[in-house]
């Protein structure tokens, strides 16, 4: 209910100045961005309990202080190869609307960067280089400092099944 | 503060149309006094605090209802079908008004309907026009038991509003306003406590207020002006103008309203008053919150617990213990402020099998048994919609009609029987009916048409009824024709699964059929039997759990093709929990297994050991691992790790399915 009435006061407010704050992460180098209204909060590296029989996209559970939270595979959804674990790995929890609940989960990111403000307005349209990643998970891209940050689409991203499927075929 | 008194009536109407429509089913069966009087005294606390509570147009239609009803407190009208009918009506609109919220164009647009209209207009019809006007006051002279109107009187009123009303969400301006409304007032203030501008509280009610009223509405209508206003000082001092027969009198002796002559704090004795010091109203989210907090005391706990063990310190031992003894008070003591009697569902019901049987036909009585039998809250959450199922199962294929039922020899009224009892930690409630049952044939044939059987093999008559709640079986219209069920019931054994329980048939031909539904009394923590399986940890629900028994390698070699194992003299199915669960063979000599019990059939689960057991709070799954079978929630252990808690009831029926001959693979 509060999460529902908070993103409808919000709306507006983006609509005025379409300013975000985005949490810039890295996956095998590059940049990736999310929405840091939804980020709970960043973890050390814990070992997750295996869910068997789970599907590709959360392979298993940890817990964040007495909650149960599923581990959410982002690398998969977005069709790279597992990685090895770094120094600098995170763990970022998130707060999202899963099938109509709201609910927390955590990917792991190879590094977190830092909070960047962004203006929505310069948003680009993914170059034909970003077309690695399914479409779907994906809002579009910004460029900082000369890179390119890849703003994901996290309802896209974090739905339960629809978009596996593409990324299943697109490996096929 | 005044949006909480606003939540407050609105749940509090809630409550009484819940018992208003309970009220109104009773009437069917014959009246007396004291019902009419309780539907009276509903539907007059609905209107006046609506009005108070600005849902001034549920009041106004609501007092075109109560209307209908103070004609038959007053004998004047009876009680029939068509007033039966006619309130039922009424009062679904009625808790449409409150959905709608207070007052604004959504509800005046529902007052302005046709069907408020139509509804009233029926109403007035009964009530002989009488009850035309909306405004409060002009019907209730009608209600006297003389025919003639109560004799013009003068009422001296002084009323003076507890130092907190305002507070607590009262209105006096409009007490006074409805006094206006029932005849020529002349209104003075008392001002006699009102403090210096310095000492003043802005919320405080200071004020009183003297009002004479010239009125022939009768004592009780000025009575049930201040029905609400519990904690004012209030006297009514009253003289007859006209020679007239004393009829306000008698009505209010009648009406159980306070006795005639000035009394402070008049009718503070309602039922309602006498309640709520019994019992506290607390917001569901904050009992949430407090079972999530003594979730977690429990895992601190466990915690505890084994920190103490590693340490072996006696005195730490013995607080350890005295800690733990504490914990599992509190637990029970939480648990059960969540229990609720089963009874707020049952209830629902008596609508839903009245309006289903003039739907269909069928003449059906409703029996509800055990009503008291105490169930978590979120069993009595999700309970209603199986529930439903079963019901209009019962009544739509279960009964006959009528005439087939007297045919065969049996009483044409159909009886759909609820009941709930506990047993143990689990708690049974059954939906029973005494028309055709479960039709055998029909069902083999539909699950050989459906490929769940083959034609060769026979099953067991638990193991045919079992089929119903096959998901094949659900859109099976036609069967249902012919024998009755298979309407959404693989959805009921779903909704059974997900909270922890399991459902059982049994029929008899011709005599009908009885669903039971076993349920965990409590949803939140339960007492699991943890297992080691590999690395991980699993916890089974100690409910379920018969005995352990070890289990030697050769065991498993000599029995690998039939998954069966000996347990003394019973062959017992059971499943590798490693395959199960994809998980490679731990290699392990000597392995255990947990005998598990549901609905009467046993089974094994191998895991490689067996670590102990404890409070285990269940949280659940998200949707990414809802649907994983054999799965039904998650924990958190001593040592913080998350473990998996199993789900019994799909093992069980997976284990039957490989294990048991008779059924064939695609079953």
């Amino acid at each position: 209910m509060t999460a529902t009435d908070q993103s409808a006061g919000d709306a507006p407010r983006a609509a005025q100045d379409n300013h975000d704050n985005l949490l810039i992460f890295r996956l095998e180098g590059e940049a990736f961005a999310v929405s840091v209204k939804g980020v709970h909060e960043i973890l050390d590296l814990q070992s997750p309990t295996v869910v068997p029989n789970a599907p590709a996209c959360s392979p298993g559970l940890i817990n964040v202080r007495g909650v149960v939270v599923p581990v959410f595979d982002i690398r998969h959804r977005l069709g790279m190869v597992s990685g090895t674990e770094h120094a600098s790995s995170r763990m970022i929890v998130f707060e999202n609307v899963i099938d109509g609940e709201t609910g927390r989960l955590a990917f792991t990111a190879d590094s977190v960067e830092e909070v960047h403000e962004t203006d929505l307005s310069s948003l680009e349209p993914i170059p034909e280089l970003g077309a690695i990643w399914p479409q779907a998970c994906l809002n579009g891209a910004i460029r900082l400092k000369d890179e390119l940050v890849v703003l994901l689409n996290t309802d896209a991203l974090f739905a339960p099944d629809s978009v596996d499927d593409v990324a299943a075929t697109r490996g096929a | 503060m005044m949006e909480q008194a606003v939540a407050a009536f609105v749940q509090e109407a809630r409550d009484l149309l819940t018992g208003l429509e309970d009220q109104i089913l009773e009437l069917e069966g014959g009246s007396t006094p004291g019902q009419i009087d309780e539907v009276f005294r509903i539907l007059h606390t609905v209107k006046g605090s609506g009005g108070m509570f600005g849902y001034t147009d549920l009041a106004k239609f609501t007092h075109c209802f109560e209307n209908a009803f103070e004609l038959v407190r007053s004998g004047t009208l009876a009680v029939g079908p068509d007033l039966i009918e006619l309130s039922l009506e009424a009062r679904d609109l009625m808790v449409e008004f409150l959905d709608i919220g207070s007052d604004g164009p959504d509800s005046a647009a529902l007052l302005a309907s046709d069907r408020s209209a139509k509804l009233m207009a029926r109403i007035e019809e009964i009530t002989g026009g009488s009850g035309n006007a909306l405004a409060p006051g002009a019907a209730e002279g009608a209600g006297g038991p003389a025919a003639g109107p109560a004799p013009m009187t003068r009422f001296e009123i002084t009323f003076r509003p507890h130092k907190d009303a305002l507070r607590n969400g009262m209105r006096p301006e409009l007490l006074v306003r409805e006094l206006e409304d029932l005849g020529e007032t002349d209104i003075g203030f008392d001002l006699s406590q009102t403090p210096a501008l310095s000492a003043l509280e802005p919320g405080d009610a200071c004020l009183g207020w003297h009002v004479d009223v010239m009125s022939d509405c009768g004592r009780s209508a000025i009575d049930d002006v201040f029905i609400f206003a519990d904690e004012a000082a209030l006297t009514i001092s009253e003289e007859v103008l006209e020679p007239a027969a004393e009829t306000g009198g008698s009505d209010l002796a009648d009406a159980g309203s306070p006795a005639a002559g000035a009394k402070p704090a008049a009718p503070s004795q309602s039922p309602a008053a006498g309640r709520a010091s019994e019992s506290i109203r607390v917001a569901s989210s904050r009992m949430d919150a407090m079972m999530d907090s003594l979730g977690e005391l429990v895992i601190a706990q466990a915690r505890l617990d084994a920190v103490s063990d590693s340490i072996g310190d006696t005195n730490l031992a013995s607080v350890v213990e005295e800690v733990q003894r504490l914990v599992t008070g509190l637990r029970d003591a939480t648990l059960s402020i969540r229990l609720l009697p089963i009874e707020t569902v049952f209830s629902k019901f008596r609508r839903v099998v009245r309006d289903l049987s003039k739907e269909l036909g069928k003449d059906v009585q409703l029996v509800a048994e055990g009503g008291d039998t105490e169930v978590d809250k979120t069993v009595i959450d999700r309970i209603g919609d199986p529930l439903a199922h079963l019901v209009r199962n019962a009544i739509d294929h279960g009964l006959e009609t009528g005439e087939q039922r007297s045919a065969a020899g049996k009483n044409p009224r159909g009886t759909v029987r609820m009941s709930a009892r506990q047993e143990g930690s689990e708690v049974l409630i059954s939906v029973e009916d005494n028309g055709r049952g479960l039709d055998r044939d029909a069902i083999r044939a539909k699950a050989i048409e459906k490929g769940l059987l083959d034609e060769a093999t026979d099953l067991s008559e638990s193991e045919y009824y079992n089929l119903i709640f096959q998901p094949g079986f659900s859109t099976a219209a036609q069967l249902s024709s012919v024998s009755g069920r298979g309407v959404g019931m693989d959805a009921v054994r779903s909704m059974i699964d997900a909270l922890g329980g399991s459902v059982d048939v049994v029929s008899r031909p011709g005599l009908g059929s009885r669903i039971t539904l076993r349920l965990p009394v409590t949803m939140a923590i339960i007492e699991g039997l943890r297992v080691r399986l590999g690395e991980s940890i699993y916890v089974i629900p100690l409910s379920t759990v018969e005995e352990c028994v070890e289990m030697s390698a050769a065991d498993m070699e000599s029995r690998s093709g039939r998954m069966v194992l000996q347990i003394r003299d019973q062959m017992v199915p059971y499943l590798a929990l490693d395959e199960i669960f994809g998980q490679p063979h731990s290699g392990q000599e000597t392995r255990r297994v947990v005998i598990v019990r549901i609905n009467g059939n046993e089974i094994g689960l191998v895991v490689d050991d067996i670590i102990g057991q404890g409070q285990t709070v269940i949280k659940s799954l998200s949707p990414y691992h809802r649907d994983i079978p054999g799965l039904g929630g998650a924990t958190i252990l001593g040592d913080g790790r998350v473990a998996l808690i199993l789900d019994v009831a799909t093992l069980v029926r997976l284990a039957l399915k490989r294990g048991g001959p008779t059924l064939s693979k695609a079953a």
